[in-house]
C-alpha cells in the first residue's frame, strides 16, 4: 500500500505533502506508485487528488462529518482517496493505493520487502480472512487491527485507520497553524509536523 | 495572444516519443523564445510535401481551434465565461445524444440475405457493379426513405424516419461458421487499421477537405469517435448467440434475360432451402422469401416482364417486385447520373480492403455512378420491400412467437415451469422437448448452440425482432425471461448476450427515460455480461461492443448515469482491449461523459470539470505519443475550457508538477503541430528527411543523429537539449540548474 497525503487549503493550493508507503506487513514505508507509465509517477498523484475535488466538493456539502470516508476511486491505477474536512474549509486528502490489486495482499507485501518482524509474518500469512479478524481487535489496539488494511481499502477498518490518521494529522495540524509564525494559506514547513504526519502514517496505515 | 515574443519562459520540453520516460525536470530556463530559432531542434520535421509558404504570424497561432480567436496557454488563460457557457454543451449534447442513439439503434437493423441468379449478376455486372446484384442495393438498405411505420406488440403505431435493413450476400450467412477460424487478424485490430488509415489520410495533408480539428468536436461526438462506434458496431458476424445478424428475409432475384424464370426462381428457392445457400441449424429457416424480377429496359421487353411479373405473383404471392434497370453502365457525364451512396455499414475487413480500389482504376475515379432513374427504382423497391414485406412479416412473427411461446413462459405455469427445471430431478421428465444435448434442456453443449426451434432460441429471436422493430419493452421483458434460462443451462454466451441487450434495450426504453431507472441493475447487467463474454468465453471484439453500447447509452442518460458511463469506459481501458488509437477516443469519451454532467443549477459544487479536465489533458498525450499534434491540440484547448472554473483567474494549477506537466505538453503540442504543418524550424546541420508518414520512427532516428552528433551519451534528453540550446543562443544559464535535472 502506497499512500499520498496531500493537505489543500479551501481554494486548492497545497500547503502540504507527503508520500509513504505501508509500515505494516513488512511495508518498509516508502511509497511504491503504480501507474500504467512510470513517467507518470511525478504527476499522476497529484492529477488524481486534484480530479478528486469534484467529489470532495460534492460530498462536503451531503453531511456534517468531518471525516468523509473514501469518496473517490481511479480505476485505471486502482486508487482511493478519503478526505476529511477542516472546519475551516482545509482539506485533507490521502491518496492510497493497494500493492496489486489482483494478486492477494500477502503475496504481494513479501515481494515489498521482507524484513518485517515475525509478529507480521503471522497477519500476513492469515490475509485472506483479514475482513473478519481483523474487525475484532479493532477497539483494543489498533495496531494488530489496521496491520491487515492493505488487503481491502474500501474495508471497514480501512476506513477506520485512516480516520484515526486523519484525526491524529488534525491535531498536529491545528498545533501548527496556530503558532504565530504561521499565516493562513501557507504552507507548512514545520518538520515537527512533518514528522508527526510520518508518525501517525506508520502507526495507523 | 501568445505570440513567440512575449511567451512566458519556456520549460524544457519533455521527450515524448513512447519508449522515453517523460523527464519532467523542475529546473527552469530563462531562456527567451524571441524567435523559432528556440524551438527544439530535435522535434523538428520537415514536411517537404507540404507548402513552406505559410507566413509565420499564421501558424504561430494554429494549434488552436480556428473557432477560438486567440491562442491562450494554460498559464495565461483567463477563464471565458461566454465561452463557456455558449449553447453547444447544451443543445449540441442533445443532438449528440440523439445521434449516438441512433446510431446504435441502426446498428442493429434486420438483415436481408441477397441470393440472385447468375444472369441477374451479369446484368448487374455490366453496370459496374462487381459485386452484383447484392452490391447494387446494399447502399440503398441502409435508409428507408420516409417515415416507417411500426406497430408495437400493444398495438401503437410509431413512425420511425431512420430505419434502414442490411443487405447481405445470402452466402456469407452460410458460410459464417467456419469465419473466426479464417487466419485475419483480429477484428479489433482491424478497427484499429481502420482508425489508423483513417487518421493518416486526414492528416497527411495539413489542410485537406477534413481538417483533423473537425475530427475532436467540443463536446459533441467527434466524427472519428463515430467512426469508432460504427467499426465496433459492424464487427458482428453471424453467431449463433443472437440472431441480429441471422436473415428476417431474403430477396431472392432473377432477370428479364432469364430464359426458365419460374423454373430458376424455384431453383433459387430450393437452393436456400436444402441447397448450397441451407443456413445452419442455429439460424430459424423460416425466413421470408421475397422474389424479384429485374427488367432490362434498355434490352428486354416490358411486356414480356410484365407478363412473367403477373405470373410470378400467382405463384408466389404479394412478395415480389418488378425492378425496372437499365443495364448500360452510367457515367458521371450522363445528364443525369447519381452517385452511388456509400455503404454506412461496412465491416472493418470490407473497409480495410475496399479503399485500395480508387486507386486501381483512376480513370473511373473509384465512384460508381446510377441513372437516376436507377435509383428512383431501387429506392422504390427497397421502400416498398421493407414497409410492406419485412416489417409486417416481422411484427407478425413477433405477435405469434409472443402468443404461443412467450405467454407461456410468462404465465404462472411458465414459472413452474422453469423452476422445475432447476430441479432436474423431476423436472426434465416433464419437459416436453426433444433434449437434444446437455442433461440440463436444450443447449448443445458441444456445438454451443440451441436449435432453432427450441424454446431458448425462438425466444431469443422474438426478442432480437422486437429489439429491431425498436419495441424495447417486449424485448427487455423478453431478454430478462432468457437470462435465467441461459444460466441454467450454461451457454454463457447466449447468457451474456441476453444481460447485454436487456440492460441496452431497457436503456434505450424511452419510456423509462422520465422515471428514475435504477442505474445500479444495470450495471450489474452489463458487469455479468461482460463478465460472460470476457472470462467465460474470451470474446474480446463483442466485450468492447458491450462496453461501448454502455458508455453511450448511460452517457445520453445524463446525470450520474454519466459518470458510471466513464466508469464503463475506464474498464474498457483496463481490460486492455483498445489499442492505442482506442485509447485516445476514449480518453476523450470519458473526458466527455464526465463533462455532460454539470452542476445542479447554480451551485458551484457537483459538476466533474475536473475529472473531465484532466481525461482530457491525458488525451492530449496519448495523441501526441502517436504523433496526431493536431489532435492532441484539440484535446489541450477542451481541457482548457474544462478546467477555466475550476482554477483561479490565473488559470495556474496549484500544484507544481500538474502545471509542469501541462506546460510541458503544451510546448510539444505546439512544436508537433507546427512542424506537422511543415514549418521549418530547423536551420542547422540536422539532415533533412525525404517525407516519411512514420513520425515516431523518424523520431527515433533523428535522436539517435542527434546523440551522436553531440557525442555525449547523456540518457537525459531534456539536458542535453537545453545544454546545446543554451550554447547556441548563447545565453548564460546557471549550469546547476540542469545538472540537476
Amino acid at each position: 500500500m502506497s499512500y499520498y497525503f496531500t493537505i489543500l487549503s479551501p481554494t486548492d493550493v497545497p500547503l502540504f505533502n507527503i508520500a509513504f508507503g505501508t509500515s505494516k506487513s513488512g511495508g518498509d514505508g516508502i511509497a511504491r506508485f503504480r501507474f500504467p507509465d512510470a513517467a507518470q509517477n511525478t504527476y499522476m498523484t497529484q492529477f488524481i487528488i486534484h480530479s478528486s475535488l469534484d467529489m470532495l466538493e460534492e460530498a462536503q456539502w451531503m453531511g456534517g462529518n468531518m471525516y468523509l470516508k473514501h469518496i473517490d476511486t481511479y480505476p485505471p491505477a486502482s486508487a482511493y482517496i478519503s478526505a476529511f474536512l477542516t472546519p475551516s474549509g482545509t482539506r485533507f486528502l490521502l491518496l492510497h493505493q493497494p500493492p496489486q490489486p489482483n494478486l492477494p495482499a500477502s503475496g504481494a507485501a513479501g515481494a515489498g520487502g521482507s524484513i518485517g518482524s515475525s509478529t507480521m509474518s503471522l497477519s500476513s500469512s492469515g490475509m485472506g480472512g483479514s475482513g473478519l479478524f481483523g474487525g475484532s481487535g479493532m477497539g483494543s489496539s489498533g495496531r494488530t487491527s489496521s496491520s491487515s488494511i492493505a488487503a481491502n481499502p474500501t474495508a471497514p477498518q480501512t476506513e477506520e485507520a485512516v480516520r484515526q490518521f486523519m484525526t491524529e494529522v488534525y491535531e498536529g495540524y491545528v498545533k501548527t497553524v496556530m503558532s504565530p509564525f504561521y499565516k493562513r494559506g501557507m504552507e507548512i514547513r514545520s518538520p515537527v509536523f512533518r514528522s508527526k504526519v510520518s508518525a501517525a502514517g506508520r502507526k495507523w496505515l | 495572444m501568445t505570440s513567440p515574443g512575449d511567451a512566458a519562459p519556456v520549460k524544457p520540453p519533455p521527450s515524448f516519443s513512447p519508449g522515453v520516460p517523460r523527464v519532467s525536470s523542475k529546473t527552469r530556463y530563462p531562456e527567451r523564445r524571441d524567435s523559432s530559432a528556440s524551438l527544439d531542434p530535435e522535434r523538428v520535421e520537415p514536411r517537404i510535401a507540404s507548402p513552406p509558404t505559410i507566413p509565420l504570424s499564421n501558424t504561430t497561432d494554429l494549434p488552436i481551434r480556428s473557432g477560438s480567436p486567440s491562442a491562450r496557454s494554460v498559464r495565461s488563460t483567463t477563464p471565458q465565461i461566454g465561452r463557456t457557457s455558449l449553447g453547444s454543451p447544451l443543445d449540441g449534447r442533445a443532438d449528440s445524444a440523439l445521434d449516438t442513439r441512433s446510431l446504435i439503434i441502426r446498428s442493429f437493423s434486420p438483415v436481408v440475405g441477397v441470393y440472385s441468379s447468375p444472369d441477374t449478376d451479369e446484368l448487374v455486372r455490366q453496370k459496374g457493379f462487381k459485386g452484383g446484384f447484392w452490391e447494387l442495393i446494399r447502399p440503398f438498405g441502409e435508409n428507408v426513405p420516409g417515415k416507417l411505420v411500426i406497430r408495437d406488440s400493444i398495438g401503437s403505431s410509431r413512425g420511425w424516419e431512420d430505419y434502414g435493413v442490411r443487405f447481405v450476400d445470402l452466402g456469407e450467412i452460410c458460410r459464417a461458421p467456419n469465419d473466426p477460424n479464417q487466419g485475419r487478424s483480429s477484428p479489433l485490430a482491424q478497427v484499429e487499421a481502420v482508425l489508423a488509415k483513417q487518421l493518416d489520410s486526414t492528416d497527411g495533408p495539413p489542410s485537406g477537405a477534413i481538417h483533423p480539428q473537425d475530427l475532436v468536436g467540443l463536446s459533441s461526438t467527434s466524427p472519428l469517435y463515430k467512426l469508432y462506434l460504427r467499426q465496433l458496431l459492424s464487427i458482428a458476424s453471424v453467431s449463433p448467440h443472437e440472431t441480429f445478424r441471422h436473415p428476417v428475409a431474403s430477396v431472392i432475384a432473377i432477370s428479364s434475360r432469364n430464359s426458365a424464370p419460374l423454373e430458376s426462381l424455384r431453383q433459387l428457392y430450393a437452393d436456400t432451402n436444402n441447397g448450397q445457400r441451407k443456413v445452419p441449424e442455429w439460424i430459424h429457416p423460416e425466413y421470408l422469401r421475397y422474389y424479384v424480377l429485374v427488367h432490362d429496359e434498355d434490352r428486354d421487353d416490358i411486356t414480356a416482364s410484365t407478363k412473367l411479373y403477373d405470373q410470378m405473383k400467382r405463384h408466389f404471392g404479394l412478395h415480389c417486385h418488378l425492378l425496372r434497370l437499365r443495364s448500360n453502365q452510367c457515367v458521371v457525364t450522363d445528364d443525369d447520373s447519381v452517385q452511388v451512396p456509400e455503404c454506412e455499414w461496412l465491416s472493418p475487413s470490407e473497409r480495410l480492403s475496399e479503399r485500395p480500389e480508387p486507386l486501381v482504376d483512376l480513370d473511373s475515379d473509384g465512384l460508381l455512378y446510377l441513372f437516376d432513374s436507377d435509383v428512383m427504382a431501387i429506392k422504390g423497391f427497397v421502400r416498398e420491400l421493407i414497409a410492406q414485406s419485412v416489417v409486417p412479416f416481422m411484427e407478425n412473427r413477433v405477435a405469434v412467437w409472443n402468443d404461443q411461446v412467450a405467454s407461456r413462459r410468462r404465465g404462472i405455469s411458465g414459472r413452474f415451469m422453469s423452476m422445475s427445471r432447476k430441479w432436474a430431478g423431476f423436472g426434465s421428465s416433464s419437459r416436453s422437448s426433444s433434449g437434444s444435448g446437455g442433461a440440463s434442456g436444450n443447449y448443445n453443449v458441444s456445438q454451443g448452440y440451441y436449435h432453432y426451434d427450441h424454446s431458448e432460441a425462438i425466444l431469443r429471436k422474438m426478442a432480437d425482432y422486437a429489439f429491431m422493430l425498436r419495441d424495447w419493452k417486449l424485448a427487455a421483458s423478453t431478454y430478462e425471461l432468457l437470462r435465467s434460462d441461459y444460466a441454467n443451462d450454461k451457454a454463457w454466451k447466449y447468457h451474456a448476450g441476453a444481460y447485454e441487450m436487456c440492460a441496452v434495450s431497457t436503456l434505450l426504453n424511452p419510456l423509462g427515460a422520465g422515471s428514475k431507472i435504477k442505474v445500479e441493475a444495470i450495471d450489474q447487467m452489463f458487469d455479468t455480461a461482460c463478465y460472460s463474454y470476457l472470462t467465460r468465453c474470451s470474446d474480446a471484439p463483442t466485450t468492447l461492443r458491450c462496453l461501448t453500447l454502455a458508455v453511450e447509452l448511460l452517457r445520453s442518460r445524463g446525470g450520474s448515469a454519466a459518470e458510471s458511463a466513464a466508469k464503463w469506459a475506464m474498464r474498457a481501458m483496463d481490460l486492455g482491449l483498445v489499442e492505442s488509437v482506442g485509447q485516445g477516443l476514449l480518453s476523450e469519451r470519458i473526458s466527455s461523459c464526465y463533462a455532460s454532467r454539470p452542476p445542479p443549477n447554480g451551485v458551484r459544487f457537483g459538476g466533474r470539470r475536473r475529472k473531465a479536465g484532466m481525461w482530457s489533458l491525458f488525451a492530449a498525450d496519448m495523441w501526441l505519443r502517436l504523433g496526431k499534434p493536431a489532435l492532441a491540440s484539440a484535446c489541450l484547448e477542451e481541457a482548457e475550457r474544462l478546467y477555466a472554473d475550476v482554477l483561479g483567474s490565473d488559470g495556474v494549477f496549484p500544484m507544481p508538477e500538474m502545471q509542469t506537466f501541462v506546460d510541458n505538453l503544451r510546448l510539444s503540442v505546439k512544436v508537433g503541430y507546427l512542424e506537422a504543418r511543415g514549418l521549418d524550424i530547423k536551420e542547422e546541420t540536422g539532415s533533412t528527411d525525404p517525407l516519411d508518414d512514420e513520425e515516431t520512427s523518424e523520431k527515433l532516428d533523428r535522436r539517435m543523429n542527434r546523440r551522436s552528433l553531440i557525442g555525449n551519451l547523456n540518457p537525459l534528453d531534456t539536458a542535453t537539449l537545453a545544454q546545446l540550446q543554451t550554447t547556441r543562443d548563447g545565453d548564460s544559464v546557471p549550469s546547476d540548474d540542469f545538472e540537476r535535472a
